[in-house]
């Protein structure tokens, strides 16, 4: 149960023989949340970003593996057991920013060096949490948007983008991605 | 250049591994691309003569895995999962985040793929151990892969094909065509004079003799897909 490349944050729980990897899977965990993050024991997480906003919290179950992943949170992701997802996928519970283009626009520059100094408030982003049930895969290249459930036993092929729930033991591929099958 | 050897130029503090045959003209960035290689002699890396690996390229090999750069190939930060085997021929480029892969690496089965996942951590490297059918991929000679690709088990990208940032190839993508989306789809064909001279270091050359010969100084030419 340990972090390889730095000292886990306090508000990580780590069960047994859990490994993370990678010297920047802290560096964007900004959540405020105690536990922000828990993984169940047996996993192995290489180069894998935990990149967290304040209010986020991320539960993972056991005998999961993710190889260079990115984990957006604003809210909250959960994710079962036996889940394996590939290289260069990322899981988001949010859009970051406003799709409104006035709202957008204040973000922007609420977000801005300026802005920050200036004490400008960023506008309400709608956030979504994000389900991927057990035994789910998650091949590499794939994005996993906010809102989304993935159906146990799903096999989610390289280069995927998924905007909606998927039932359980579907196989899907595309961008939007759709169910051509069952595994 | 058999045994494990530092990179002169290297920035990580590592060892290219035993299995890796390297060209004497070619470029490989940093033994950090072979992080994850795990191939086992006489499988592995080979880079022939003037490629080049950039950034953070991973050879992601299994203990039979051969990943095959060829004459004046460039590459730069993909990720090769390879098993079984992928080659690169002459002169092609291959960008940025694109994965190259003969594998998938776990079952479609979901009960199937939870047994191999138990097995990961157990597994001395801990990884995945690739325990399901593999297909050979070719990319052929003056092919150019964009960024974020997805490049699927058995394909054969045809000579001086180009395929687009973003594209998921799940089929074979003719020569000299250029093709987009998921899956990818031809959009346009492109032309070549067979005839045409192409400067190289070694003097001008038949463009179709650089497709059908490849670019290495010996007689050791990368088949033609």
């Amino acid at each position: 149960m340990t972090w390889l490349d730095g000292t886990l944050p306090r508000n990580v729980r780590l069960g047994d023989n859990t490994v993370i990897t990678g010297p920047d899977a802290f560096k964007r965990f900004h959540t405020q949340q105690d536990p922000g993050l828990v993984i169940g024991a047996n996993c192995t997480m290489d180069l894998t970003h935990f990149s967290f906003q304040p209010d986020g919290l991320v539960e993972i179950g056991d005998w999961c593996v993710f190889a260079s992943v990115v984990l957006m949170c604003e809210e909250r992701i959960t994710i079962g057991n036996h889940v394996a997802i590939g290289w260069n996928s990322y899981v988001m519970d949010s859009d970051f920013h406003p799709m409104e283009p006035v709202q957008r626009l204040a973000d922007a520059l609420a977000c801005s060096p300026l802005g920050v100094a200036a004490g400008l408030e960023r506008p309400a982003i709608p956030t979504k949490p994000v389900v991927i049930e057990d035994d789910v895969w998650i091949g590499p290249g794939c994005m996993i948007f906010k809102g989304v459930r993935i159906g146990a036993g799903s096999f989610i092929e390289p280069g995927s983008i998924l905007t909606t729930d998927v039932p359980p033991r579907s196989r899907v591929v595309g961008n939007p991605a759709q169910v051509v099958g069952s595994v | 250049m058999a045994l494990p050897r530092r990179l002169p130029w290297d920035w990580y503090d590592g060892l290219v591994p035993e299995s890796a045959i390297l060209d004497d003209e070619c470029h490989v960035e940093s033994s950090y691309q072979f992080l994850l290689d795990r191939s086992q002699p006489p499988h592995g890396v080979r880079v022939h003569r003037g490629a080049s690996v950039h950034g953070l390229t991973a050879f992601d090999l299994g203990p039979h895995g051969v990943l095959t750069f060829g004459a004046f190939s460039i590459t730069n930060g993909a990720q090769f999962i390879c098993d079984d085997e992928i080659t690169i021929g002459s002169g092609s480029m291959v960008g940025w985040n694109t994965v190259v892969m003969d594998s998938r690496r776990v079952p479609v089965d979901p009960d199937a793929r939870r047994a191999v996942l138990e097995r990961v951590p157990v597994a001395e490297p801990r990884r995945l151990l690739g325990e399901v059918e593999t297909a050979p991929v070719r990319i052929g000679s003056n092919a150019y892969i964009g960024f974020d690709v997805m490049v699927m088990p058995g394909v054969t990208v045809g000579d001086g094909a180009v395929v687009g940032s973003r594209s998921v190839v799940w089929n074979d993508v003719e020569p000299h065509t250029v093709v987009v989306g998921n899956p990818a789809r031809i959009v346009r064909r492109l032309s070549a004079d067979p005839a045409a001279l192409v400067p190289t270091p070694d003097g001008p050359r038949a463009y179709d003799e650089v497709l059908s010969r490849g670019l290495d100084a010996g007689g050791e030419f990368l088949p033609r897909t």
